[in-house]
């Protein structure tokens, strides 16, 4: 069962590459009806699932095969022309072909499928009107099985062929033919090859040749007699039980052909692994840069530290190229997705009665898998939307002066860490008015909110769910849904779009994903003390503002970006930050974008670029408005990552307070009524010094709190569990100087107002000025006199009590 | 052959039996202290217990969210679970842990004021949790008696569960 298991998952995957294939296959077909490589290749993907699904015992799709087959080897011996009439019957055959494949797939059975009906058409078409011969089959390029049958030829000629039917000397001769020319070519290949892959061919040969179309080889002795009659039988042909790799050689095979590549399929979960284990990886060596720059600084002009940067930026170099590697390993070709737009464009072409013609390019351009799965719905809705919408029909285009045929192009290429899709056509255009009309008749936007509107903000406007120009609801499109989901899934990307639009001349979409979606490069910014992470593909650009340049519009920030007015909102107000330090003058706005919108998002400083591995915050706090995900920092720190669609969203409904001032920050001052509601910190990393101070500072009877340095100082500021009056700072000390502290304190809006007073035998007068620049009030240098203290004291704290003590 | 090995196979069986119907009897518990009162988990949704290490605060979530941190490469939610019993937030102490408590694919960190100890406790010293506290969003899983006191059994599965 296993093992049936096994062959049916190979015949699967096998099946929906060969149908994939197919479907271009019979496209160009139906503009070369005589290309008969062409249609020896369709022909053998018919023949290949047929085989395999007889093996199988899928017998509907077994029957449905077989009377393609049928058609196509007809068309193939040239017996008949394939008419478009003909090409739209095989078309949904393929079509029921690949629902019964879903259904396989789905439900391990093809029960339920009734074929009856499209093979009553495949007969007809089979037993149409039989066009003259029209090239004698003197080319059957079936290249890969002949290229492996090659050794086997001498046992071949050895066959009984007084006991084959006619149509079987034929093929055989036919066979005999190619094989002729094809040992040629494998001559050739194997010079190039050095012999490589010959060994390997006899038992791919036996395989492969006990499919049905070369009945005769010496492994399957018994069949050449039992084949005979079975080629015109409908039911289907039984394939000897040593055919059951068949399906699996035949395809690979045919890849070795077309380009002499080696694969192995790998399991999409060892991939993600191997992704993930490559993120801890990256998160290694954020940690290893950054100890390494504390080290460098710590031991400046070390010897081992040459060693070490070395060692490091080997690390970094190799994980970030294993990290390149282990991505293109995601990394499909966009053909993939690219590949069912011609029949897409094919039938769209025939149910609205245009001219359209699709001309794709870059479609070897290759991003990651999960991009690729995301990005086919978009691309369908755009195409749909520019046949239906974009393309005129043929009397109104040759009325305009343009060409009958319309064209829409399809062009993918990559720039920089970004693949870019451009779907261009050359159809009637966006009007920028009459979308804006549109919108407003459909309550979208309000009057006043077109007329602020740019061109190209109205063009965007096709965006908004519920929006739709066209006049009626068709079968292909009108119903205002498309576009928006358009947006959603290029968000979900982190994608951008950019729309450019000249009525009469066509429309112009840009779509701009980045290649990968795991490890990403970020901008972090800081607000207060907290630190974010902002996705860098959705940063147009970082400015520096002054404070003035922010002017407030019904209650909404903005500001003017050279031609633009951008709506500003503060970070701090989305994620409810606590507003602890004094906002300075200047501010850092980074510019948005996302999808076909933009933000200036106001932050208190730019912090740099980071590679992030983005990391989900589990099912406990998942779906938090406007975080994405979080990240582990070079210091082991969790950084939360913005989740920029939802800012934008945010963003519409926040007050701002970015220009309010927070001043209510005296709330601690507390009527004083007795000496000992004073309090003065004293730092001093000597004891003796501590003492003499609280001696002095005795007869005014107010609280002392001590601390050893500067550090333990700021510790219990920030614990808030005391509001102090004063602080008494020593210069030298260990871990954090004097200096350091009072300029970590002057950060804080709330201590702005708390006198700092320098107690130091440091006297020149640089160390004065230093401390006037750390935001020191007073300097006493020591040694002092205890009631030159006290008063200096008594003056800050502006003690105003009666001494009673 | 067969059998006798069946015999032997059997007798092992009957031999294991009685000892892990002894194990099953008795619940393996680990004591803590949150604000005045003791509470107890079972040990088997300990996944670690930590010292505090720093956090990171995660917007729009209660005041009992104290946000995320870093074990070893992965990003946990930690919860006061002072704040969430209604007690007031305090400074993390000396004796201040972090335990992280999973229940199958669910993990957080909970911050409590002090580790008691491991307790094992017969099942039939477990009661149901009183009927007060019987409501389906009760965080209580029953009570268990000890010689000189009674401990509270927290349902881990509930405390996993996000309720905002």
């Amino acid at each position: 069962m296993d093992e049936f298991q096994e062959i049916l998952q190979d015949f699967l995957v096998e099946s929906f590459e060969l149908l994939e294939q197919l479907g271009s296959d019979l496209l160009e077909l139906e503009n070369t009806p005589e290309d008969l490589e062409l249609l020896n290749r369709i022909f053998r993907v018919a023949h290949t699932v047929k085989g395999a699904s007889s093996f199988l015992n899928f017998d509907v799709l077994t029957h449905l095969t077989h009377h393609m087959e049928e058609v196509l080897n007809k068309a193939r011996h040239g017996d008949l022309l394939i008419t478009s009439e003909i090409m739209d019957v095989i078309l949904e055959s393929t079509d029921l072909m690949t629902k019964i494949l879903n259904q396989i797939r789905d439900q391990g059975s093809d029960v339920g499928f009734d074929a009856v009906d499209i093979v009553k058409k495949l007969d007809a078409a089979a037993n149409g009107e039989v066009v003259s011969v029209i090239e004698p089959n003197v080319v059957a390029p079936q290249v890969i099985e002949e290229v492996q049958e090659a050794p086997s030829v001498e046992e071949e000629e050895e066959l009984d062929y007084s006991s084959m039917s006619e149509d079987e000397i034929e093929a055989e001769i036919e066979k005999l033919l190619n094989q002729k020319q094809d040992e040629d070519k494998a001559k050739r290949k194997a010079k190039l090859d050095a012999g490589e892959s010959v060994p390997a061919l006899p038992s791919v040969t036996n395989e492969s040749s006990a499919t049905p179309d070369t009945p005769s080889t010496s492994s399957t002795p018994s069949k050449p007699v039992e084949v005979a009659p079975v080629q015109k039988d409908p039911e289907p042909t039984p394939v000897a039980p040593k055919a059951k790799p068949a399906p699996k050689t035949a395809p690979a095979a045919k890849k070795q052909a077309a380009t002499v590549e080696q694969t192995i399929r790998v399991d999409v979960k060892r991939l993600d692994h191997l992704m993930n284990l490559i993120g801890e990886l990256v998160l290694g060596k954020n940690r290893l840069i950054k100890i390494n720059d504390d080290v460098e600084e710590r031991y400046e002009g070390e010897e081992f530290l040459e060693e070490l940067n070395q060692v490091v930026s080997i690390v970094s170099l190799v994980t970030t190229d294993l990290q390149i590697a282990v991505m293109k390993t995601r990394m499909l070709p966009i053909g993939k997705v690219f590949n069912k737009f011609p029949r897409m464009i094919r039938d769209l072409s025939r149910e609205l009665n245009k001219k359209i013609e699709l001309e794709i390019s870059g479609e070897d351009t290759e991003l990651d898998k999960s991009i690729v799965e995301e990005i086919g719905d978009p691309l369908v809705h755009i195409i749909r939307n520019s046949c239906d919408h974009g393309i005129e029909d043929a009397e109104t285009r040759l009325a305009l002066g343009k060409s009958e045929t319309g064209t829409i192009k399809l062009k993918a290429y990559n720039e920089g860490n970004h693949i870019v899709i451009q779907i261009t056509d050359d159809g009637k255009g966006l009007d920028s008015d009459m979308l804006r009309s549109k919108s407003i008749e459909k309550g979208i936007i309000t009057e006043k909110e077109a007329d602020a509107m740019s061109d190209k903000e109205a063009f965007s406007l096709i965006f908004r769910p519920g929006f739709s120009t066209a006049a009626q609801v068709t079968n292909v499109s009108g119903r205002g849904v498309g576009m928006d989901v358009v947006k959603t899934n290029i968000e979900k990307l982190n994608g951008l779009i950019d729309i450019d639009s000249e009525i009469n001349a066509g429309t112009s979409m840009k779509l701009k994903i980045p290649l990968t979606l795991a490890i990403i490069q970020a901008l972090l910014v800081g607000v207060q003390e907290e630190y974010y992470a902002i996705p860098l593909a959705s940063v147009l650009e970082t400015v520096r503002i002054s404070k003035d340049e922010i002017y407030t519009v019904e209650g909404r920030s903005v500001m003017r970006l050279r031609e633009e007015v951008l709506a500003l909102v503060h970070i701090g107000d989305i994620f409810e930050v606590e507003r602890i330090f004094e906002n300075s003058e200047h501010a850092y706005v980074v510019l948005l974008g996302l999808a076909e919108s933009k933000l200036g998002l106001i932050v208190d400083s730019l912090v740099g670029q980071e590679e992030i591995v983005i990391k989900s915050l589990g099912e406990y706090l998942k779906g938090i408005n406007g975080i994405a995900g979080a990240t582990i920092r070079g210091d082991g720190g969790v950084t939360l990552i913005v989740d920029v669609a939802a800012i934008m969203e945010m963003a519409r409904d926040v007050k701002s307070t970015i220009n309010t001032d927070s001043s209510n920050t005296t709330k601690g001052a507390v009527e004083k009524t007795k000496p000992s509601d004073y309090k003065v910190m004293v730092v001093d990393d000597s004891k003796t010094d501590r003492t003499i101070m609280r001696k002095s500072l005795e007869p005014l009877g107010i609280t002392l709190v001590e601390a050893v340095d500067g550090l333990e100082a700021l510790n219990i500021l920030k614990s808030g569990d005391h509001v102090f009056d004063a602080m008494l700072i020593d210069i030298e000390m260990p871990r954090m100087d004097g200096y350091t502290l009072a300029s970590e304190i002057s950060k804080y809006n709330k201590y702005k107002n708390m006198p700092l007073i320098a107690v130091t035998s440091r006297t020149g007068k640089s160390d004065r000025m230093r401390g006037v620049e750390a935001g020191m009030v007073e300097y006493i240098t020591k040694p002092y006199s205890p009631d030159y203290l006290l008063n200096v004291v008594k003056r800050n704290i502006k003690f105003n009590l009666e001494m009673s003590a | 052959m067969s059998e006798k090995l069946q015999q032997i196979i059997n007798k092992q069986q009957n031999q294991d039996d009685p000892d892990s119907i002894d194990i099953d009897e008795v619940t393996q518990l680990v004591g803590f202290v949150v604000g005045d009162e003791e509470y107890c988990i079972p040990i088997l949704n300990i996944q670690e217990i930590i010292k505090p290490i720093e956090s990171t605060r995660v917007p729009q979530t209660p005041d009992y969210v104290l946000g995320v941190f870093n074990l070893r490469g992965a990003v946990i939610p930690l919860i006061d679970l002072r704040i969430k019993f209604g007690l007031g937030q305090t400074k993390f102490e000396e004796e201040t842990r972090f335990i992280v408590m999973k229940h199958e694919d669910e993990v957080a960190g909970f911050v409590i004021d002090r580790l008691t100890e491991a307790i094992r406790l017969p099942k039939k010293d477990i009661d149901p949790a009183p009927d007060t506290a019987m409501q389906e969003n009760s965080l209580i899983e029953g009570v268990g008696k000890q010689k000189d006191k009674i401990l509270t059994i927290l349902k881990v599965y509930k405390l996993l569960e996000r309720d905002f």
